[in-house]
């Protein structure tokens, strides 16, 4: 005759494995695993600072009037594109500024329907190593003032969107 | 008939519960890290930023003057070259107005192959 002596033993071992993975689970899922995939954070905080800037850059100072970025490009003025942009995006309250880099292009339609990128300013040159994010700004301009359009005035005079392409990396 | 020897049942009842909770812990293990994977895609793939600027290029257009100098047709022209060529999407828009001549409707269209956005924007002019 078969004997039910270890019936109860192997409901008791049952429920206890139950409980072991169940607090197993628990334990698990309370815990965050920083894995390679959750560098897109601080890829997207820097996206956000980014484009908060060139937006910021894109705002008129007075109504109607162009805003900082578009003057920028219609004059080619990598100078200022710099002071303006290296300001908004580093410095912090205190005495210590940020070090984000940045590298920015414009990208344009000649005459002939071709697109053309031309660099605006760096902070660095870029050598290929660095992990960087992109951010764009699309603008408006009127009368640019480029090598290009000394070929056809009457181009550029009128109005074009233009896209200001940015690179943005921490060292 | 023989009495069944029940000695070792603690023993392979403890075999089990640790051999499970292993196989378990594994399984774990091994799904955080795609977890991770796919929602990083999932997020950098949906270009927010891209239809947020398009949608606010195309609204801009919509208040051009097309008398002077076809400004609207060029930058209609510009947006759609560069878009192709700067952020791989096909963008396609245009303006119609209502038979009262009240109100009018700009139809905003952005493909990247992943991702579609629509809208019709409606303007009271």
């Amino acid at each position: 005759m078969v004997n039910s002596e270890g019936q109860l033993f192997t409901i008791e071992g049952i429920a206890a494995a139950l409980i072991l993975l169940v607090t197993v689970y628990l334990v698990m899922n309370a815990t965050s695993i920083y894995t390679a995939g959750d560098t897109h954070i601080n890829d997207m905080q820097l996206e956000v600072i980014g484009s908060d800037a060139l937006k910021m850059m894109n705002t008129p100072v007075v109504g109607a009037n162009m805003s900082p970025l578009v003057t920028i490009v219609q004059n080619d003025d990598g100078a200022a594109f710099y002071t303006i942009f290296n300001n908004t995006l580093n410095n912090r309250t205190g005495s210590q500024s940020d070090k984000i880099q940045f590298m920015a292009n414009v990208s344009y339609v000649r005459q002939d329907g071709t697109v053309n990128t031309t660099p605006l300013n760096s902070s660095r040159p870029i050598y290929g190593g660095e992990h960087a994010v992109h951010i764009s700004q699309w603008i408006i301009t009127e009368n640019r003032q480029y090598p290009d359009c000394f070929a056809y005035p009457n181009y550029c005079k009128t109005k074009h969107a233009a896209l200001v392409e940015v690179l943005l990396w921490r060292d | 008939m023989a009495r069944l020897n029940d000695d070792a049942q603690w023993i392979i009842l403890m075999a089990f519960i640790i051999s499970f909770s292993l196989f378990f812990l594994a399984i774990i293990l091994n799904q955080s890290t795609v977890v991770g994977q796919t929602t990083s895609e999932a997020v950098s793939e949906f270009p927010k930023e891209d239809i947020r600027g398009v949608r606010n290029m195309v609204i801009q257009w919509n208040f051009l003057n097309d008398t002077y100098m076809n400004d609207k047709k060029n930058v209609q022209n510009d947006i759609k070259a560069l878009a192709l060529s700067r952020q791989d999407a096909a963008v396609d828009f245009s303006f119609t107005k209502d038979s009262t001549g009240n109100y009018t409707f700009v139809k905003i269209h952005y493909n990247n192959g992943v991702s579609a956005y629509n809208e019709n924007w409606t303007f009271p002019s």
